[in-house]
């Protein structure tokens, strides 16, 4: 029994079909929970990839910031099912993804061969040694993605202070 | 343990369920869910890659997906509550207001 390869199919079948429910179901609210069982689902991924930090992260800020916001704001609008289907830019769209599919498995290769190649940095044996793969990932993350992690700041800022510019401009115009 | 070609096709193909949905739907909220559904795609795509190689930076790639994907949903849907308040409607087609 490979038990790595039985977790690995399971979290993706179960990935797959969560979110392929989400893009066909007709109610907003479902769509919401399902890709919520697809984010769990995904940071038990990055647990099976030696990434504990990104696991958490992934619970806390997907599963508990951006899915929770996502899900007040279809209760704050008005719920109506959908029932009018879009037929011609379904079938476009079909059509496309059909195109899309031969493309990607085409890159695919690409991503492969891009990846056996040597990394120009050191060999970092991040989840085998004792520090851990937190240790590694704050000791990059300051030291050499410093001015990106102080952009990402910069752009959360500028992201709260827009949502609030946006919703507070409406209330004095009315 | 799994390869790296099955984390990549998983990843290819929760990319274009993501991008059927963002074609196919009406709806302004499935919209933004879907384009979450790109992004998790492509976070697979980092982190396997990162493991394979042996390289910590797709796990720093990884983490600022993360923080542009929460700097995205609070804009997209302040942007969404917007449309509501003033058209009373999410849905991509009854949206006509610059059609001429």
């Amino acid at each position: 029994m490979n038990w790595d390869l039985i977790i690995f199919y399971y979290l993706a079948i179960v990935m797959i079909f969560s979110s392929v429910f989400a893009i066909f179901s007709r109610h907003p609210v479902y769509t919401v929970l399902l890709v919520l069982v697809m984010i769990v689902h995904q940071a038990f991924l990055l647990l099976t990839l030696g990434a504990e930090f990104l696991t958490v992260v992934q619970i806390i800020v997907y599963a508990g910031a951006i899915l929770v916001l996502f899900l007040f704001v279809v209760y704050l609008i008005n719920l109506r099912k959908e029932t009018r289907r879009n037929v011609f830019i379904r079938l476009v769209s079909l059509i496309a993804i059909v195109f899309l599919l031969f493309g990607a498995f085409l890159i695919k290769n690409l991503f492969i061969l891009i990846s056996l190649k040597p990394s120009f940095r050191a060999y970092l044996p991040f989840s085998i040694e004792e520090k851990s793969n937190v240790w590694w990932i704050a000791n990059y993350l300051f030291r050499n993605y410093l001015l990106q992690f102080e952009i990402i700041g910069v752009i959360l800022l500028v992201a709260i202070l827009g949502a609030v510019f946006l919703i507070r401009k409406v209330k004095t115009v009315e | 343990m799994p390869s790296l070609e099955q984390y990549i096709i998983l990843s290819i193909i929760l990319f274009l369920i993501g991008l059927f949905g963002f074609l196919s739907r009406r709806n302004l909220i499935v919209i933004l869910i879907s384009i979450e559904i790109m992004l998790n795609g492509l976070i697979v795509l980092f982190a396997a890659i990162s493991h394979f190689t042996k390289d910590i930076s797709g796990y720093i790639i990884v983490f600022f997906i993360i923080a542009m994907a929460a700097a995205e949903a609070a804009i997209g849907l302040s942007l969404v509550v917007l449309i509501y308040k003033r058209l009373r409607t999410v849905y991509s087609d009854e949206i006509t207001n610059f059609k001429g």
